[in-house]
């Protein structure tokens, strides 16, 4: 690296692109050996990414009747794309599929945040009140939305039988056969799985937030507001951001949840764009359409991925800068 | 076997009676259904109670020495095989009896190896075929009757007849052939074939001023009885199910909408060409609107009809708590199974619940009567699709081993009906006629069964645009005309290879 520098400043003359050229392979070369030690994770990355992906962008091309083999399928070009956009249930999926993620990333780091900073504190059964609040994140994901679709069942559910013995209500309340409050339900059993991981991360923040600042904060006079939004909550803005756009990503890409709990359903009030794909590809085999869908997915997850890299890397830059 | 005691008809049942007298009109669709080139091994044309009843037991076979003369008992190879097996909502017999098939084949072929998967009804198409498009396939699988044609018609299934494996094609329902025929050939063999029937509780029904014995006789009846049910006792009268891309709802909602003189296409025509849409034709919009008016109107089914299986219909039944519903033949035996499992006062609910159960033919509408005609059928894999070296002898002795009279007859045992007809001269038939209460109400539906439409687009028209239809109507999303008329949009559009 020094040596090209060294010889752009001693010729005096601009950087030709020829010049950058020979730089970069130059320092390609004399950084082999880390290119090397690379090399696996490379191959691998290769077969098990690269390729489904260049597959589904091939694939996204196609047209493919369910009277035919996948090898019979038949170029369209972009029509799937077209297709797709002009679709009104793309739309609607798409509008869904952004209230679940919005909801769900911000209901879920609130009270992810809430349950860090208390749990922050000493107090008797703090390790064990931890412990208890990590659960929804341990249990498997699939015997988590039995147990709520049972939960919620619109005849003999736990929660409506309590509503009527409490009076609150005069029959079981529908949770998940009506298109009005399937989505909501759905994003409340979401955040109840998700809050804990956000808890995790939030909680690993804190360590790093310096006691003698927050100690100063209060001899100056700052009440508990105060010391928290001008000196913890800075200090946890990294950790925050990383922990939404993972939030956003797991809740982009979901499926179990909403896919055991009610499939898509009632009338597809909670299909999103997950569950669509699956159903179009393994359900009504349209594989075209949905490697369509996927790779509008893959642009979006590509987006976050861009800023969560940013996110990790900036901390990173902050050190090497200081 | 345990429950073997409590299979035994205690009662001669109050609805036979109304199957006498329907003997002439069975005796006249049967004979429709035995038009073919074969000779049938049994007589359909006399298909009745008593016809069953009367060949039941006179026939034995060596089911090992039968299959032995098509592979040898000695043979060495390996098969790979995946089916829908016993799973939670089967009863225990169900269990019993799988096991023992697989005992029995050891021992038949003790140097055959097998490599078995049992894959839940729901997710066995979507796996194979994930699996097709990865070269991962099995030798043999055995799918739903509706699934079949659409791997034939795409190269994916290998032709097979009963010939191949020992057997004839007149040892089959020429219905259940058809269902596994794709341009001329035929590419598996029937393992069972079953039609379901009417259950109902007769205590609730008479709770609520209704008779008893008598079953609604037509679909308008289930409405109003639905409705009194629930007017007068509050709980849910017919047992709706409604969820999408399950199997469940076209095979309880399809018979509504054929009796009423609907379709999917033409498929309960006498001669279905599969050319004309029917979904939004006047019998399939009664239909739609008859389940819009128990479940939006009068609220008198199941709310989690929409997200509802059959399955989920069980628990509320051995309850009391739901009234009527369509049920398999192994629905008693199931009834009976959580019976026993139930304890304090719930069990004095069960039992009284099992008590009451009643069996019935399957309403009718202006039309007919109608009911699915099920079952699955076994198919061997294009090798070029399987995982593994491909073993074709071994996949014989296999399919010979199951669809035969013994075990096409075991292997239905409260489920089904044998694929084999000559499982119906079996003595292990004669033991179900004995030991399985209401049995013969449910083979006695047989003759108005109508298949699923022979195409490859069957499964999507079943299991998804038929279910999105009844969704969009019953959660009000679309009017039923508007629910129809997109059903019937998409199926033009399927049809025409978009």
């Amino acid at each position: 690296m020094s040596g090209v520098t060294e010889g752009a400043i001693f010729t005096d003359r601009p950087r030709t692109g020829a010049d950058k050229r020979a730089g970069l392979l130059s320092r390609m070369w004399k950084q082999r050996a880390d290119y090397l030690y690379v090399l696996p994770a490379l191959i691998v990355m290769m077969v098990v990414i690269a390729y489904p992906i260049y597959y589904t962008i091939d694939l996204s091309l196609f047209r493919t009747p369910a009277s035919l083999q996948l090898r019979d399928k038949i170029f369209i070009g972009l029509d799937n794309y077209t297709t797709i956009l002009s679709s009104a249930s793309f739309w609607k999926v798409t509008w869904q599929t952004l209230i679940w993620t919005f909801f769900s990333t911000l209901f879920a780091f609130l009270l992810g945040l809430g349950a860090a900073l208390a749990l922050h504190r000493e107090f008797v059964g703090r390790g064990l009140l931890r412990a208890l609040l990590l659960i929804p994140w341990v249990v498997s994901a699939v015997a988590a939305s039995y147990v709520w679709k049972w939960l919620y069942h619109s005849d003999f559910g736990a929660i409506g039988a309590m509503m009527v013995q409490l009076g609150l209500a005069d029959q079981p309340i529908n949770f998940v056969d009506n298109i009005n409050t399937a989505l909501p339900s759905l994003i409340v059993v979401n955040i109840w799985k998700e809050f804990s991981f956000a808890m995790i991360m939030l909680m690993a923040g804190l360590q790093t937030v310096p006691e003698q600042l927050l100690r100063a904060a209060k001899v100056d006079g700052a009440n508990a507001w105060q010391r928290f939004w001008h000196v913890t909550f800075p200090h946890l803005a990294g950790v925050s951001t990383v922990t939404i756009l993972l939030l956003m990503v797991a809740n982009f890409n979901s499926f179990i949840i909403p896919w055991i709990m009610t499939g898509g359903g009632p009338a597809g009030s909670t299909d999103i764009w997950i569950t669509q794909i699956y159903q179009l590809a393994f359900g009504r085999q349209r594989w075209g359409v949905a490697a369509a869908y996927s790779v509008l997915l893959f642009l979006i997850m590509m987006t976050l991925g861009y800023f969560y890299v940013r996110a990790l890397t900036q901390g990173d830059k902050e050190r090497a800068g200081a | 076997m345990s429950n073997k005691e409590g299979r035994i008809a205690r009662h001669r049942s109050p609805t036979r009676r109304q199957f006498t007298a329907l003997a002439l009109a069975v005796a006249t669709t049967a004979s429709l259904m035995s038009t073919t080139a074969y000779a049938q091994s049994v007589d359909l044309s006399q298909w009745s109670p008593e016809y069953i009843r009367s060949i039941a037991g006179t026939e034995t076979y060596d089911t090992a020495a039968t299959c032995g003369a098509v592979v040898p008992n000695d043979y060495e190879g390996r098969v790979s095989y995946w089916y829908t097996g016993a799973f939670e909502a089967d009863p225990l017999i169900a269990h019993e009896q799988d096991a023992a098939f697989w005992e029995a084949f050891k021992e038949a072929y003790p140097n055959i190896q097998t490599d078995v998967q049992s894959i839940t009804y729901n997710e066995l198409l979507d796996k194979f075929r994930t699996s097709l498009l990865g070269n991962a396939a099995p030798m043999v699988v055995r799918l739903q009757i509706l699934g079949g044609v659409e791997f034939a018609a795409k190269g994916y299934l290998d032709p097979l007849a009963p010939e191949d494996v020992g057997y004839t094609s007149a040892d089959f329902w020429p219905g259940a052939l058809k269902s596994v025929t794709w341009d001329g050939t035929g590419y598996g063999i029937p393992t069972n074939n079953e039609t379901m029937a009417f259950i109902w509780n007769a205590k609730i029904f008479a709770d609520a001023g209704l008779d008893p014995e008598s079953p609604p006789a037509t679909w308008d009846d289930v409405v109003t009885y639905s409705k009194q049910i629930k007017d007068q006792l509050g709980i849910s009268g017919y047992g709706l199910v409604a969820k999408q891309n399950a199997g469940n709802t076209p095979f309880r909602f399809m018979p509504q909408l054929w009796a009423y003189g609907g379709g999917a296409l033409d498929e309960a025509e006498e001669n279905p060409t599969y050319d004309s849409v029917h979904i939004n034709n006047e019998g399939s919009k009664q239909a739609l609107q008859a389940a819009y008016d128990m479940y939006v109107r009068d609220k008198s089914v199941p709310t989690s009809a929409l997200t509802n299986t059959q399955a989920e219909n069980q628990g509320p039944f051995i309850a009391g708590q739901l009234a009527m519903m369509i049920a398999h033949p192994a629905e008693y035996a199931k009834m009976l199974d959580l019976a026993s499992q139930a304890t304090g006062a719930d069990k004095e609910v069960a039992d009284a619940v099992v008590e009451n159960m009643r069996y019935g033919l399957i309403p009718e509408g202006p039309a007919r009567r109608a009911v699915v005609f099920g079952g699955s059928n076994i198919h061997v894999v294009n090798p070029q699709y399987v995982e593994g070296e491909y073993d074709e002898q071994a996949a014989k002795a296999l399919i010979c081993m199951w669809t035969s009279p013994e075990w096409s007859t075991k292997l239905a045992w409260v489920g089904s009906n044998p694929g084999h007809l000559g499982g119906f001269k079996t003595e292990w038939m004669k033991e179900r006629l004995d030991t399985i209460k209401f049995l013969d109400v449910t083979t006695s539906m047989l003759p108005n069964g109508i298949p699923f439409p022979v195409l490859p687009e069957a499964p999507e028209i079943m299991n998804i645009i038929v279910p999105d239809m009844l969704q969009n109507a019953l959660t009000e999303s679309m009017t039923v005309d508007e629910a129809a008329e997109d059903a019937a949009r998409k199926i033009e559009e399927l049809r025409s290879g978009m």
